[in-house]
């Protein structure tokens, strides 16, 4: 039975230690390598406290360890050391724990800053938001400024509107202004590695530059209602020129009058 | 004294064994008929068993619907009816069953091709008619198939028979389930189970009415209206966008909510017919005045045996024609001018017909726009019962009470393109009381389109931009 508890105990450690090193390669980690210059920054700093925390909680179970088995190797009648009250040990496990604390607490105040301090924002992102997206049960609402003007807080003549698809130009800083129509939901762009909670009464700005042109997966990752699963959109990272040319058919679909599109047919076929 | 009592462990095995036995096995789903079917008397819902040779079973309106549609576990294909059931038409142009082995060679009409692969054939005429015959192989070049076992019965040459039938009935049957049924219900008559925590609440299709359309005011929805609504959904509302899915996706569902409206209105068109002589409420007047109900029964069963088939018939055939001519072109409205250029001068014309006599939009939207008109506190009666509804204001064909909408919001249900805003005017909101203006020139109408989106706008009630002569106010002024 002792030998059956041993080799139990033996057993999860190295189931554990098997997930961590096949994780990566079964897709049980993160979505993808960070598509955006802030992921790299929140994936660094996810490494470095994943590490400290590895290194702590692989000494402190081996320092247990050893401890078990001093006291189960000792023989009758020797006296065990009692460290209960031991000023020296107290001190050290008080001071190397607040330093740890105190140097990740500094490290990651930087990424943080660059996250969610507007002043802190690329200037060219800041200066121009490109799009409003209000959540809303269950979709993503989408309003972009009238194309050669400013985004403002309230609806403009001339805002182009769509739903559930965001474009935003590729390798450049973009910013896009979020808030919520109804409950608490959150823009959670998992490959970038945006996450960002919509608050009622509240128009908050996010920013991210996407390294690479293609399409990423927008979520709600705030439970919203029954309709939360349904809450997904995509955005679309292209070329400064495909996304102005997107704004432009943006804008004449929306002033279609159901006249122009069949006179142009007609005149191209006389 | 623990804190949990020692006899919980003893609940969790029986708990465990209720899961695994009768667990997460799928659920049977099945058609409702609407509440006017079963405000029948009985003999009309479930028709007339068969008593003997010479008196064949009479189907009742339950029967003739199953028939007809079958139910979400076993969907029938109406080929009249114009929706995309899936599958290939084809016709068999061999058969030979040699050593147990069945072949079959399948043509198809001139212009069709046969499809990649298939796996099983619908037969839909001949001996074998009725029946689905699994397809081991399958060669998309001849149309040549082998098939799993021998058939009961011969096939021949000629005999109609649809390959891999119902594909895209099936995967619209999932995709609404999945996606649609908690709002709109199985039988898509908005009563899922979260509809009732919505306002507006979810539309029920069985009228064979959808709102927001870009056809004429006497039009069905064309495919195209639907599969708009489907993905840049309604807002204002809580249909929301599926802009997610794929096209094919979001063929099967248009497909699947065209069966199900066609459903609706086929099951409220036929009890259109017994109505008015055979619901329970006219049979008890009926009785009261004298008239025996065996005499009324065999009345009923007469009509049911010739008359009502008949209309079954004609009914399916109008619907057919209904739904099909709107999905052409010549049900799209078409303005006859092109958008006349939003001007100031445009925008305060376009308010002058919107206060106008002829028009009298302000008569629900109230004369800033706020959907606040004096109909809206008016009481009205209810068209069908004639009784007056309880609560004051408009109210549309599902007997919900219908807001007219505040133009202030800058939020337009059926679609903020100008188009769109035209063709709401043009062809009114089906089913509401919104209603069409299609008589008023198309010029006039682009103006109060101009006028109604500059409304949210605009710096005050009818401030459309023009100077107005402020000398006067001035005067006022102390």
């Amino acid at each position: 039975m002792k030998k059956f508890w041993a080799l139990f105990f033996i057993f999860w450690p190295i189931v554990a230690l098997y997930v961590c090193l096949v994780a990566p390669s079964r897709n049980w980690w993160f979505p993808s390598a960070p598509m955006s210059s802030l992921g790299h920054q929140i994936d660094g700093l996810f490494y470095l406290i994943l590490i400290i925390v590895t290194v702590t909680f692989v000494g402190t179970q081996v320092g247990l360890g050893y401890a078990l088995w001093k006291g189960a190797t000792k023989k009758p009648g020797e006296k065990a050391m009692f460290s209960h009250g031991s000023h020296k040990l107290e001190i050290m496990w008080t001071i190397v724990p607040s330093f740890v604390l105190v140097f990740i607490s500094l490290t990651q105040l930087e990424v943080l800053a660059n996250i969610r301090v507007l002043a802190r924002f690329p200037d060219e992102a800041r200066k121009t938001p490109v799009a409003e997206v209000t959540a809303r049960q269950f979709e993503w609402r989408i309003r972009y400024p009238k194309p050669g003007t400013q985004l403002a807080t309230e609806p403009q003549e001339g805002d182009l509107y769509f739903v559930n698809e965001l474009h935003v130009p590729v390798s450049q800083p973009v910013m896009v202004h979020l808030r919520t129509q109804d409950v608490q939901h959150a823009f959670f762009a998992p490959k970038l590695r945006v996450k960002q909670d919509a608050v009622p009464g509240l128009v908050i700005p996010i920013w991210f530059e996407i390294e690479k042109a293609g399409e990423y997966e927008l979520v709600c990752a705030e439970l919203c209602g029954w309709g939360h699963y349904k809450m997904k959109a995509r955005i679309i990272a292209e070329s400064e020129e495909s996304y102005l040319k997107y704004l432009s058919a943006l804008e004449s679909d929306q002033n279609e009058d159901g006249v122009a599109e069949q006179a142009e047919s007609a005149s191209a076929e006389e | 004294m623990s804190l949990t009592p020692s006899w919980n462990r003893f609940l969790l095995l029986p708990m465990l064994t209720a899961v695994v036995a009768g667990g997460c096995s799928e659920y049977d789903s099945s058609f409702v008929y609407s509440e006017r079917t079963t405000s029948l008397i009985p003999e009309a819902q479930d028709g007339f068993k068969s008593e003997s040779e010479a008196a064949p079973a009479i189907s009742g309106v339950k029967q003739l619907l199953d028939d007809r549609f079958g139910d979400p576990q076993d969907l029938k294909a109406w080929l009249k009816l114009p929706v995309e059931f899936g599958g290939t038409q084809s016709a068999v142009a061999e058969y030979s069953a040699v050593e147990g082995v069945a072949t079959v060679k399948f043509s198809v009409e001139e212009g069709k091709s046969l499809p990649e692969t298939a796996s099983s054939v619908q037969v839909v005429s001949g001996a074998l008619a009725g029946e689905t015959l699994l397809i081991s192989s399958w060669d998309p070049k001849t149309g040549q198939a082998t098939l799993e076992g021998l058939p009961s019965k011969e096939i021949a040459a000629g005999d109609s028979c649809v390959i891999d039938g119902g594909t895209v009935m099936q995967s619209g049957r999932v995709l609404y389930m999945r996606h649609c049924s908690h709002c709109h219900g199985t039988s898509g008559d908005g009563a899922g189970p979260t509809a009732q925590y919505l306002n507006p609440r979810p539309r029920d299709y069985r009228h064979g009415i959808f709102k927001f359309t870009s056809t004429t005011d006497v039009s069905k929805a064309s495919r195209d209206d639907i599969k708009r609504v489907l993905q840049y959904g309604i807002p204002g509302t809580y249909m929301p966008s599926f802009l997610l899915l794929t096209d094919s996706e979001i063929h099967a569902l248009v497909e699947y909510v065209r069966f199900l409206s066609l459903r609706g209105e086929y099951e409220r068109k036929l009890v259109n017919e017994l109505a008015g002589d055979f619901s329970q409420k006219a049979v008890a007047t009926r009785t009261e005045g004298g008239e025996s109900r065996d005499a009324i029964v065999a009345e009923l069963k007469e009509m049911l045996a010739s008359d009502i088939v008949e209309a079954a018939s004609s009914i399916g055939d109008g619907m057919a024609e209904d739904w099909t001519v709107s999905d052409t072109e010549e049900a799209v409205i078409v303005p006859s001018v092109a958008r006349v250029p939003d001007s100031a001068e445009s925008r305060r014309r376009g308010r002058e017909l919107y206060l106008s006599k002829t028009l009298n939009c302000a008569d629900c939207h109230g004369v800033d726009g706020a959907g606040n008109g004096p109909q809206t506190i008016a009481y009205e009666k209810n068209p069908i019962t004639g009784e007056p509804y309880n609560e004051a204001g408009l109210h549309d064909v599902w007997d919900n009470l219908n807001q007219p909408r505040n133009l202030h919001t800058g939020i337009y249900r059926g679609g903020r393109r100008p188009i769109d805003l035209f063709a709401r005017i043009h062809a009114g909101i089906k089913g509401s009381r919104m209603p069409s203006f299609k008589n008023t020139p198309h010029e006039d109408i682009w103006h109060v389109v101009n006028y109604v989106l500059s409304i949210p706008f605009e710096p005050e009630p009818g401030a459309t931009g023009v100077p107005v002569a402020a000398p006067a106010a001035a005067a006022v002024a102390p």
